[in-house]
């Protein structure tokens, strides 16, 4: 299940009981820079299951195997990707409009509330030089490369917004000061960041941070354990 | 567009020009159309997904062009005075005439449409009759002598029985053509003393027979509905926009690969049994136009 549900300082938890099972029988001990480096990778990979499972789950919901309510997966999965979509305003710097450095996938662009539909590079000059479908002002199109976004038509250099999926943030988990060896957790540093993944996703965060820590320690059956809970857990969902 | 309220429909909210809202409520916008089939018939749960915008403004525009051409009906009229080149350039939006009439004392002439040729392109030949070319080796052109003597035509006000007609005065000598019918019977098809008017397509352009020198020539004509390409003032009747949206979806699953035949077949027949019903009802048939027509049924023709 998806649902929503933040909770206080879960990064702190999971460190914890991440902690917990790698100290068990002594395996070894990881530092507070390398868990957040291993967190950060936790949740970028869970974050992007996101995106595969709603389009695995429209697949489901087409084929009559999801309901309405509570079997409703894809608007549960939905909601969760909706807790990362930003509406912002794009800069103009000729002739490009300039992406946010944030964004996993631009949902939509607007002009002056229309929407400007995307275009693929391949499509872009034909659909300029013809009559019937041109861009407009009233039907704007955008093509997307690394600089940024070219809308068409050129005339229009301003008053564009972007409803984007953003990427979550970095999770950091700070401390302070050192007590009898080791650091304390600290919420109210300037560097804090708990996950922005939901509640739900507790076991995948740990399971996934003792897959890599397992490996960073050579610690073969941490590894095998997480890798085996992960395969459990993603056939409960199917 | 969204409803507004009577102040914006009659005075345009107290904005120039008044009349901007009068009628608008009998036309659905192409904005709407497209806006409203994305919503409404797109999506992951529908026949039809992964569709592109554009696509859809494309099939839009397609059925809207259809439509003008075998059910709408809207026409346009235009008025032009002729010059001495007798030649009505066509309407930028012009695609098939519907009437030509000329203005004469405030009684519009109806004129008939000339099967046979009024105007020619001459290539320029020297004394022997060859052609002469250009520098780039194309062939120099000039204004054939149909057009010429098109043009030559004049009043005749001397006396006899040719007096008061058309005819061309050569060297002193006047020359006039034959009346219809006298030489070698009437063609009925052409039998109308008024001028007459050719359609040239290719030059774009309309060529009138002598003797409309500086009429007024009244032209009824449609168009594809595409006002000059501003998508912002391109409509359709609401009693056709059923049609468009049934147009859209079988356009969209007959150009989309894998989709089953008979799911293209339904959309077909749905697509087909649309137009026959807005055709029906753009026909604007009701009692009192029906009665109107009957009221003449027991009129003797002597």
């Amino acid at each position: 299940m998806f649902i929503f549900v933040k909770r206080l300082a879960m990064i702190n938890d999971v460190r914890n009981t991440v902690l917990s099972i790698i100290s068990k029988d002594n395996r070894g001990y990881i530092t507070p820079d390398e868990f957040n480096l291993f967190a950060k990778q936790a949740q970028l990979e869970i974050f992007e299951q996101y995106i595969y499972s709603y389009s695995n789950s429209i697949n489901k919901q087409n084929a009559r195997m999801f309901g309405e309510g509570y079997t409703d997966v894809p608007k549960n999965i939905g909601e969760v990707i909706d807790e990362f979509s930003v509406l912002t305003t794009l800069t103009y710097s000729i002739p490009y409009f300039l992406p946010p450095v944030d964004y996993y996938y631009l949902e939509r662009v607007m002009y002056n509330n229309i929407e400007a539909e995307k275009v693929s590079q391949r499509k872009i000059s034909a659909l300029l030089n013809s009559n019937l479908t041109a861009p407009d002002v009233s039907y704007p199109v955008y093509t997307l490369q690394e600089t940024g976004l070219i809308v068409y038509p050129t005339t229009i250099v301003n008053n564009i917004t972007a409803q984007y999926i953003r990427y979550p943030k970095d999770p950091v988990w700070s401390y302070t000061n050192i007590s009898a060896g080791q650091p304390v957790f600290n919420a109210s540093a300037f560097n804090y960041q708990d996950f922005e993944l939901p509640l739900s996703d507790f076991a995948n965060l740990v399971v996934k941070i003792l897959q890599y820590a397992g490996v960073s320690i050579r610690e073969l059956e941490v590894v095998q354990a997480a890798k085996s809970e992960e395969i459990q857990d993603s056939q409960q969902k199917q | 567009m969204p409803y507004i309220n009577n102040y914006q429909y009659y005075k345009n909210n107290g904005a120039i020009p008044e009349d901007e809202n009068w009628g608008a409520y009998q036309y659905v916008s192409l904005s709407d159309i497209v806006n409203n089939f994305m919503l409404m018939y797109v999506g992951n749960d529908k026949l039809v997904n992964n569709v592109d915008r554009y696509t859809i403004l494309f099939h839009a525009k397609r059925s809207i062009q259809e439509l003008n051409y075998d059910a709408l009906r809207n026409i346009k009229v235009l008025e032009l005075q002729l010059g001495t080149e007798l030649k009505m350039i066509m309407p930028p939006d012009y695609v098939s005439y519907v009437r030509m009439s000329m203005l004469i004392n405030g009684v519009l002439i109806p004129l008939v449409e000339n099967r046979t040729v009024m105007s020619a392109t001459a290539y320029l030949q020297d004394n022997n009759l060859d052609i002469v070319f250009d520098s780039n080796g194309e062939i120099v052109t000039g204004t054939s002598k149909l057009d010429i003597l098109r043009g030559d035509n004049m009043l005749y006000t001397g006396g006899g029985i040719y007096n008061n007609q058309m005819g061309y005065c050569c060297d002193g000598q006047w020359y006039f053509n034959y009346s219809i019918g006298s030489r070698y019977g009437m063609n009925t098809e052409d039998a109308n003393m008024n001028p007459k008017f050719t359609i040239n397509k290719e030059s774009g352009v309309i060529d009138f027979s002598s003797g409309v020198e500086n009429a007024f020539i009244v032209l009824e004509y449609i168009s594809d509905g595409m006002e000059n390409g501003d998508s912002t003032k391109i409509t359709i009747n609401k009693l056709a926009e059923e049609y468009v949206y049934n147009y859209l979806k079988w356009a969209v699953l007959n150009n989309k690969y894998g989709v089953q035949e008979y799911i293209v077949a339904r959309a077909k027949k749905e697509k087909s049994a649309t137009l026959r019903n807005t055709k029906i009802r753009l026909s604007n048939m009701h009692p009192s136009r029906l009665l109107m027509s009957l009221a003449g049924q027991d009129k003797w023709i002597k």
